[in-house]
């Protein structure tokens, strides 16, 4: 990992996740207040790494934007701002709009949070949000993006409704996966008879989320992503939070729902109903793939390439569920030294015993090293016991390193510019069963 | 002094008078009384989100082999190579048979780095890059922060060119600085001339040639058959190979430039006999250089696209070498061949109405073409406007049953959906990321540009023409869309002029 640089950046700068974010909620308008190129900048990321998956209902060129120059830059940008907010609430339909600022107007010094505010108090539903490139990635933009929601939109609730809970922790567009992931999730707490607000999704309205207040939990299905938010509304709306890994098979998703059923004080026989049935199903399913499982050799040796929810939680279920050994996890999220503490730990009580092997590296291009240091590359001896039968799970950037190593490949994180999701999810029982698809069919594809 | 000897390019704006902003007809821009927008370019007073010079200029940079891309800027400027990196891969397969992800570096400027300065940093990433990579070169890209807190990407790297073994090459994409993202071409050629083409040692800067100066760099031999085609990336491997194929029947050899080609072997462009733009947007900051640096005569008028454009562009290069007759027989025999294939294409465009939108010279050549197919042009959007243009303009005005409008527009959706629901074409072609409007509204809708596939010469006719057919045979996707969802405008905003936030901004009404 270079101390100076990041090779072919995973994610955007917290501007482009913020707008990416805003664009995910139901009604929303984006209003960047930036130079002209970020909103291309944007489309053109996610053309190439979000499977495929651009804009929405207001979202790519169609954001508006500022679109400051150098006049700004020498007499500042407010005025300018002030017109942009003014003539979008004419031009655009939303219900709610929320300005964004870049780099440039934040670094010249811009106030935008009286401009908004001169907005919101003549009654536009306007919010704002700091997000400058230079602040963080875009995972730390849809952090605070939800920030803002539950500063300025999420009303004050006097009364706690215990059936009801936030979920959140999956960046949109950023997790390619991101509809499909959170509606399962989503679709277990319910069998737990729980009503949820998860924002982004088709089911979700700007209503659920102004009412998240009365929520009993927070749950958020990742331990790096969104914990601002989770803190946030910890202190303004009381609301309790439970930070979890991504999970995505039988194991992880009965210990997720467990741990929510735990913290809610839910009734014993309820959570282990629904998992009994769903481990039934999914068991049930996977039984015919076992024939060709074995007759096929499917078992593999596996790297692991991920963002702070991935490179664990497909590690886990590769280990606890699938029976693959991922003898290499790559994080490549820069992360705090505390954060990385808390995705090793994570992993490091694996409920098949299986030891995984968590590194952080930001740079496709040295994976292959942290490999070499377990698994050396072959001497040309006859007998030689190397890294094969392998399979990299990562983004569409592990191509190469799958094939100096003649291992299948399914991207899976960000980037994914090689295949089409709309609303595919892993997580939850079925989304293990829509991720060993996947893998398999990768593996057979020319059989 | 040229424009060379400035430490960068000047932004368009400046050195061409080209604008962004500006809602007409094509009467207006090409017919008798034409007026032109190029003295008085509004700002609009409502905007959407565009793209700025880093993209274009690292769509090209992307291409080079053997280079890696440093970006110097925050983390997210510069994520749009995620997109571009297919072209790459694409690109190098069909040239080289081999598929490879572009290498491209982002230095990440932090908190810290927007207080402190961000050189040191700079600096540091090009010594490790030039040693985990050992690339022939890096360009060094620097966007809107290093432009704000006075970082100076040119004497970073000159101080650290001696330290490493790949040349360095400064590239200014400092988005805010220009809205005229043609800038892009400028800024990359621009270092290309200063890194790859200057002698490094001799202060007149113009090689071996002396006082001449108009001999290909460092002594090399002028090579006088072979021609310079240039691409900065809007053309695909496929467009490339047509317009070879039409060069290399008048017994001319093509070196392809910039995109693709290897920093190392760029001093080709210097020894050519005439360089061929293919679109004026691109070339002519680079093509007057060529010739007045290295006495390298140009071609800078038509765009390929086209039946008739082709022939044109043909034609000039034809008449250069003296070559007339064999250009004749050539566009003669190209142009009953594929009128004849048009033939059965013909019935289902004649009388349909179109729209389209791309860069300002592309979208006036499609427009030429989609008349020759048969088609009405009832829209045009120009991404700017600039003087090399008015041709193009003058020859549709030519054509037109009836005046039609034209918006001068950095994309700005807003304008087009309004301008699509009053001419209610039955094509529409857009930019990358730029049919998704007219999609929603149901218009069946055709990319104008992708590196995939073909627009160019007498093969891009017929191809775009057969897309066309499938595209009209079946528009049910875009009907689906457009019966379910619903646009983000409001009600008032479609009954409202289409141009009326042009020359609005900072209260100023047209
Ligand atoms: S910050 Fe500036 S250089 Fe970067 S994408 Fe935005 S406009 Fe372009």
């Amino acid at each position: 990992m270079s101390e100076h640089f990041i090779e072919r950046s995973r994610y955007l700068c917290a501007l482009g996740g913020a707008a990416a974010t805003v664009t995910a909620i139901p009604g929303a308008i984006p209003i960047l207040h930036s130079a002209s190129g970020c909103a291309g900048n944007f489309a053109w990321t996610q053309n190439g790494g979000s499977a495929l998956q651009v804009g929405g209902y207001c979202g790519a060129l169609t954001t508006p934007s500022s679109n400051i120059q150098e006049h700004e830059v020498v007499f500042g940008g407010d005025e300018r701002l002030r017109e942009q907010v003014a003539s979008t609430l004419k031009v655009m339909a939303g219900e709610l709009f929320v300005v964004l600022t870049g780099c440039v107007p934040e670094i010249i010094g811009d106030d935008i949070k009286s401009v908004v505010a001169e907005f919101s108090s003549e009654g536009a539903p306007i919010i704002g949000a700091e997000t400058g490139g230079f602040r963080g990635n875009s995972y730390w933009g849809y952090d605070l993006v939800l920030q803002a929601l539950f500063r300025d939109v999420v009303a004050k609730s006097s009364t706690t409704e215990s059936t009801e809970v936030n979920l959140w922790g999956i960046a949109p567009y950023g997790d390619p996966f991101w509809r499909g992931n959170l509606e399962g999730v989503r679709r277990h707490l319910e069998q737990l008879g729980l009503r949820v607000n998860s924002f982004f999704t088709t089911r979700d309205t700007l209503d659920g989320i102004r009412q998240a207040g009365s929520a009993a939990l927070n749950i958020v299905v990742s331990e790096v992503y969104g914990l601002g938010a989770a803190a946030l509304a910890a202190e303004r709306h009381g609301i309790p939070y439970l930070s979890l890994p991504l999970p995505i098979g039988p194991t992880a998703t009965a210990a997720f729902l467990r741990a929510v059923a735990h913290k809610l004080d839910l009734s014993g026989p309820t959570v282990e109903a629904v998992i009994a049935r769903e481990k039934s199903d999914y068991f049930k399913l996977l039984e015919p793939l076992t024939d060709c499982w074995n007759d096929l050799d499917l078992q593999r040796y596996a790297i692991v390439v991920g963002d702070a929810n991935y490179a664990g939680a497909l590690t886990r279920f590769l280990a606890d569920d699938l029976g693959w050994l991922p003898e290499l996890t790559v994080c490549t999220d820069p992360l705090q030294e505390e954060e990385q503490q808390r995705l090793v730990s994570g992993l490091s009580d694996l409920d098949s015993g299986y030891e995984a092997n968590l590194v952080f590296e930001t740079d496709a291009s040295q994976v292959i090293h942290h490999l070499r240091k377990k698994w050396p590359a072959g001497n040309g001896g006859t007998y030689h016991n190397t890294f094969s039968p392998a399979f990299v799970v990562g983004s569409s950037l592990e191509r190469e390193l799958a094939q100096t190593l003649g291992a299948g490949h399914l991207s899976v994180s960000f980037p994914v510019a090689n295949r089409a999701v709309i609303d595919r999810g892993y997580t939850g029982f079925r989304g293990g069963l829509r991720l060993t698809e996947d893998l398999i069919s990768s593996i057979v594809a020319g059989r | 002094m040229s424009y060379i000897d400035l430490k960068s390019a000047p932004k368009r704006e400046d050195r061409l008078k080209a604008c962004i902003a500006h809602g007409g007809s094509v009467c207006d821009l090409g017919g008798k009384g034409k007026k032109s927008c190029l003295v008085d370019d509004g700002e609009r007073g409502f905007t959407q989100g565009s793209i700025c010079l880093l993209l274009p200029a690292l769509a090209m940079l992307n291409t080079l082999p053997d280079n890696v891309v440093l970006m110097h800027s925050a983390i997210g400027c510069g994520t749009c190579t995620h997109s571009q990196n297919a072209n790459v891969r694409f690109g190098g397969n069909v040239r080289w048979g081999k598929v490879k992800d572009g290498t491209w570096l982002s230095t990440a400027l932090n908190e810290t780095d927007v207080i402190s300065g961000g050189d040191a940093k700079l600096e540091q990433a090009i010594i490790e890059a030039d040693k985990r990579y050992q690339p022939f070169s890096i360009s060094v890209v620097s966007g809107c922060v290093p432009g704000i807190i006075g970082d100076d990407i040119d004497t970073v790297v000159k101080q650290v060119q001696p330290l490493v073994n790949a040349k360095l090459l400064p590239v200014h994409c400092e988005g805010f600085k220009t809205k005229i993202w043609a800038t892009a071409y400028d800024a990359v050629y621009h270092s290309i001339g200063r890194t790859l083409l200057e002698s490094t040692t001799s202060e007149k800067g113009a090689g071996e040639g002396g006082d001449a100066g108009l001999a290909p760099y460092q002594g090399l031999e002028r090579l006088p058959r072979t021609v310079n085609l240039m691409n900065v990336s809007s053309m695909g491997r496929i467009d490339e190979l047509e317009l070879t194929r039409l060069l290399t029947g008048l017994g001319l050899a093509v070196n392809v430039f910039p995109v693709f080609a290897h920093p190392e072997g760029m001093v080709t462009a210097t020894q050519a006999a005439l360089s061929i733009s293919t679109c004026p947007t691109h070339d002519d900051y680079f093509l007057t250089y060529l010739e007045e640096r290295f006495g390298v005569p140009y071609l800078l008028k038509h765009m390929p696209i086209g039946i008739e454009n082709t022939g044109l562009w043909l034609r000039d290069v034809a008449r250069h070498f003296g070559a007339e007759e064999q250009g004749e027989e050539i566009i003669r025999r190209e142009e009953a061949e594929l009128h004849a294939a048009l033939a059965e294409f013909r019935p289902l465009f004649t009388g349909k109405t179109v729209f389209v939108s791309a860069g300002e010279f592309r979208a006036l050549a499609t427009a030429r073409l989609l008349e020759e197919l048969g088609f009405r042009v009832v829209g045009i959007r120009s991404f700017h406007h600039d003087a090399f243009a008015e041709g193009e303009y003058e020859k549709l005005a030519a054509s037109a049953v009836e005046d039609y409008p034209i918006d001068i527009a950095n994309v700005q959706p807003f304008e087009e959906v309004n301008l699509l629901k009053r001419v209610k074409p039955d094509l529409f072609l857009g930019h990358a990321n730029g049919n998704a409007t007219a999609a929603k509204l149901g218009i069946p809708t055709h990319v104008i540009y992708n590196t995939g596939l073909a627009y160019i010469g007498y093969r891009g006719a017929y191809d775009l023409a057969r897309r066309l057919a499938r595209q009209r045979k079946n528009p049910s996707y875009n009907r689906r869309l457009a019966e379910n969802l619903r646009l983000p405008y409001t009600d008032d905003w479609y009954q409202s002029p289409p141009f009326s936030y042009i020359n609005t901004r900072g209260g100023v009404t047209a």
